[in-house]
């Protein structure tokens, strides 16, 4: 089953189609379809997973190629490859994709274009399963493109709404950005090595074939491609107003998986980053850099999902940190949770932008853990997991990034990652009183209802993984689940590594939690917004800067303002004046004038032009015989 | 005992003579009889070599009679062509319709 | 030796006939002169021995085709006013000089080439059977394509030279 994982993406791109063709006619617009491809999507891994594991241990991944096309000597193939990086995100995707559409069933309710809305989630799951599926770069960036266009479809799902349309464009432009990078990175890679296959050409780059400056700058411009698409500084400023997109939309792309593609395909080519010299130093900054930005930036934001989405900017840096560390399995095991409590954090929000009548600033918000129960419940599982409470599963995630930093880059960047992770405790604690408890500061908030079946199954389920999935860090668990062992026996670069517990590093990550915690608690006590008011006003400045996001917008549009059109003008001017007037019309104009100057030559008398016609056969059959001999 | 030649020959001044025909002649008529006059030099040409040098075959033979089939249809189509020309401009003289110029 | 006289008296009495088609003053003689024309090519090919395509020539060519443009020279004749017009165009001398070349260049490549497998003998006459075979076993879809052609052409016709209202 293993070698056919690709049923896993068909699956999504035949519901996709069947939705395209025919979503409008079919009752219920075809949700059902969704539901269920995203189901059997979720059985499926199952099988592939326990195939995968029946082959015992230590094998080689599992492969499965076609011929795609040759070209003299070079031969193009196309397949899969799954090993155990790709069984982790196959279960983070499949898991997730799964809850959101059920999700989406209840909270698109009503909503326009609800068929379109499902066909594009499934091609979206159907591209990002191929992501992880690809045995080659080619297929990669195919499918890496492929999930760019779905996020583009789906931030732009409200396209009567102006600033759906304009963040659905960012989004588009500003990944396509790093995407270009990915692409050059790739056929630098292809040229040094000869081959597009990712494992050739980890084994080209481990034999060491290539190397020095080539390798390092090839491999930069293929971070760029994982910047852009995980948001990283400077290119985050796509993620927050992508939250424009449906909420579910977020929770599944803009959350757990689409924005970690750029941690897996880091992921995927460690060796390679590791062999290119300084490679992975520059990772880890960008992710440290990223998580303590957001993470300050997260402070300020007053849109429940902005505060999410810097919150996902800030982990996403965390994952970096970890792989800039080397360490792949701490890397994939936080994305791993992190998909969970994250999208889990999504769709709560969701639930109370429904609940509470489209009121999504925590300004407005308030008091909702009455009202909502469920809701409230479930958001604050998922924000104690963010935060790292123990033992839920955000804190054995952070606890092996924060053993990896400590083991590999020293004291510096661990101080830096335990300063990020005080962040996260604050922001989401804000988060979490400003919008569940206190009184209601908006009269719709008041009148807040818990949301539908459909909408809090889901979130139980994702609550319970939020939970637990932290414990397969350790052995017993993942034996007893059937695995080789725990996480990092199971994920790992060059020796599974047995965890254990170190008390020390477990007490260091929950004072971090504590101070964060009540930092926040305290401040904004009893849902009260007066002392964080008092605050900003003693520095309005800070806030001010904090609030506008260090000005990167403002940046990128004064320098889209000066510099991209000022040249777009020349530009276009060279084009208005020297190709169409001069050339494109000039050349018509010259046509024209000397057919007005020909056209004195026609008689259009029919026998003249059958003396001419007959003339000329006569005198082609001369030529012909005067060469010919 | 006349010889291949001979029938080339005068399928050759046949077909002259028709061009010329078609070149000369005013009357749209006048125009497609000596067409007519090209499409018996063609035929000859190609009953002449079937006779002469490909008995077995006969393909020349069947293309003769595809060729007087086609001019059978060529001939009912531009006389009804010429009808019409005459009904719209009361004549029949290929040198007035002179519209394809500008 | 008979056949070859008759041959060249037929052959010449050809070129007359068609030359008098190109020169004619008059249509209807130059409509009689096609007759004589067609029916000329007919006989020689007797000489060459493939009486069927005789048979069809003088079956529709002299029969049908020529009355045919007799009838069209009828409804197009003007009216008794008009004095008669020259049947030559002015670029007859053009004409002439283009068919001449044409003329020399084919006869020229009629003579000067080595035909492959002309014995320089007689015809081979071929039989009826032979050319039957041919157009309904070698020519069969060619055969049926022709028949439709000639169907949709004589459909054409009819639909072009209809008196339609208000002509």
């Amino acid at each position: 089953m293993a070698e056919h994982a690709w049923i896993l993406a068909a699956v999504p791109a035949i519901a996709f189609l069947a939705l395209a063709a025919l979503g409008r006619r079919l009752p219920r617009q075809g949700d059902f379809l969704a539901v269920l491809a995203a189901a059997s999507g979720f059985g499926l891994f199952f099988a592939v997973l326990a195939s995968f594991l029946g082959r015992g241990e230590g094998a080689w991944p599992v492969l499965n190629a076609i011929e795609w096309t040759a070209i003299g000597d070079f031969r193009l193939n196309m397949g899969i490859a799954v090993d155990q990086i790709t069984i982790v995100m196959l279960a983070v995707v499949t898991t997730v994709a799964f809850m959101v559409n059920v999700f989406s069933v209840g909270y698109m309710k009503g909503e326009p274009r609800y068929w379109w809305y499902f066909a594009v989630l499934q091609l979206f799951v159907a591209s990002m399963l191929l992501l992880v599926l690809a045995d080659n770069l080619l297929l990669l960036y195919v499918a890496w493109e492929l999930v760019g266009l779905s996020s583009f479809l789906l931030i732009g799902h409200y396209w009567e709404r102006r600033s759906a349309v304009e963040a659905a464009k960012k989004a588009f432009i500003t990944t396509r950005v790093g995407d270009v990078g990915l692409l050059i990175g790739i056929i630098l890679l292809w040229k040094a090595t000869g081959t597009f296959n990712i494992l050739d050409i980890i084994h080209a780059v481990e034999a060491g074939e290539v190397g020095g400056t080539g390798l390092f700058v090839s491999v930069m411009f293929i971070f760029l491609g994982a910047m852009g698409k995980s948001a990283q500084l400077p290119f985050h400023v796509w993620l927050p107003d992508a939250m424009e997109g449906p909420t579910p939309v977020s929770a599944l792309i803009h959350a757990a998986t689409m924005v970690v593609a750029g941690v897996y395909l880091v992921a995927r080519l460690l060796p390679v980053f590791e062999a290119a010299g300084d490679a992975l130093l520059v990772v880890t900054a960008v992710g440290l850099i990223t998580a303590l930005f957001s993470g300050v930036v997260a402070f300020a934001q007053t849109d429940i999902k902005k505060v999410l989405a810097y919150s996902t900017v800030s982990q996403l840096g965390f994952m970096f940190v970890a792989l800039g560390a080397g360490v792949v399995s701490a890397g994939m095991f936080h994305l791993f949770t992190h998909a969970f409590f994250k999208a889990l954090l999504f769709l709560g929000a969701g639930s109370v932008i429904l609940g509470a009548h489209h009121r999504q600033e925590v300004g407005q918000l308030g008091g909702l853990w009455r009202r909502m129960p469920v809701t409230a419940a479930a958001f604050l599982v998922g924000s104690l997991a963010l935060a790292g409470l123990f033992p839920l599963a955000g804190f054995w995630s952070k606890d092996e990034i924060l053993h990896a930093v400590e083991g590999h880059r020293g004291a510096l960047v661990f101080a830096l990652i335990s300063l990020a992770s005080i962040m996260t405790a604050f922001y989401t604690t804000r988060l979490f009183i400003l919008t569940f408890l206190g009184k209601p500061r908006d009269a719709e908030a008041g009148h807040a209802r818990e949301t539908g079946a459909s909408m809090t199954g889901p979130l139980v389920f994702l609550a319970v993984l939020s939970v637990f999935a932290g414990f397969v860090v350790y052995g017993g668990v993942g034996e007893a689940l059937g695995f080789p062992g725990g996480f990092g026996e199971f994920v790992y670069l060059h020796h599974p590594e047995t965890f254990h517990i170190d008390w020390g590093l477990a007490g260091v990550s929950t004072a971090l939690f504590v101070i964060g915690v009540f930092g926040a608690g305290w401040l904004y006590r009893g849902g009260r917004l007066d002392r964080a008011a008092a605050l900003t006003a003693w520095q309005p400045k800070l806030y001010e800067m904090t609030r506008r996001k260090f000005y990167f917008d403002d940046l990128y549009q004064f320098l889209i303002d000066r510099v991209v059109l000022g040249f777009s003008y020349v530009v276009s001017w060279f084009d208005r004046f020297a190709v169409n007037d001069t050339g494109v019309d000039g050349s018509a104009t010259l046509t024209g004038y000397a057919g007005f100057l020909l056209k004195h030559l026609q008689t259009g008398r029919v026998p003249n032009y059958a003396l001419a016609i007959a003339a000329g056969v006569a005198a082609l059959i001369l030529v012909a015989l005067a060469a010919g001999g | 005992m006349v010889p291949l030649e001979n029938y080339l020959v005068l399928s050759a001044i046949l077909f002259a003579l028709g061009v010329y025909g078609v070149l000369s002649r005013r009357n749209a008529v006048l125009v497609l009889m000596s067409v007519e006059l090209m499409l018996n030099a063609v035929s000859l040409n190609f009953v002449a070599f079937a006779a002469h040098l490909d008995p077995d075959r006969a393909t020349g033979i069947v293309f003769a009679v595809f060729v007087i089939a086609v001019a059978a249809a060529e001939v009912g189509l531009a006389l009804a062509i010429v009808i019409r020309l005459f009904r719209n401009r009361s004549s029949a003289n290929v040198d007035e319709a002179a519209t394809l110029r500008w | 030796m008979i056949t070859e006289v008759l041959w060249w008296i037929v052959a010449a009495g050809v070129v007359g006939a068609s030359a008098g088609v190109v020169l004619s003053r008059s249509v209807v003689h130059a409509a009689i002169f096609l007759i004589l024309s067609l029916a000329g090519v007919g006989a020689i090919y007797l000489f060459l021995t493939v009486e069927f395509i005789a048979l069809v020539q003088f079956l529709i060519y002299g029969g049908a085709v020529t009355v045919l443009i007799l009838l069209a020279l009828m409804l197009t004749r003007m009216g008794a006013s008009g004095r008669p017009e020259p049947l030559t165009g002015a670029q007859a001398p053009f004409g002439a000089l283009v068919a001449a070349a044409l003329m020399a260049t084919l006869i020229g490549v009629a003579v000067a080439t080595a035909w492959p497998g002309d014995l320089g003998g007689s015809p081979t006459a071929i039989s009826i059977e032979r050319i039957g075979a041919a157009l309904f076993q070698n020519y069969g879809a060619p055969f049926i394509i022709m028949a439709a052609l000639l169907l949709v052409a004589f459909v054409g016709a009819i639909v072009i030279a209809r008196q339609e209202d208000g002509d």
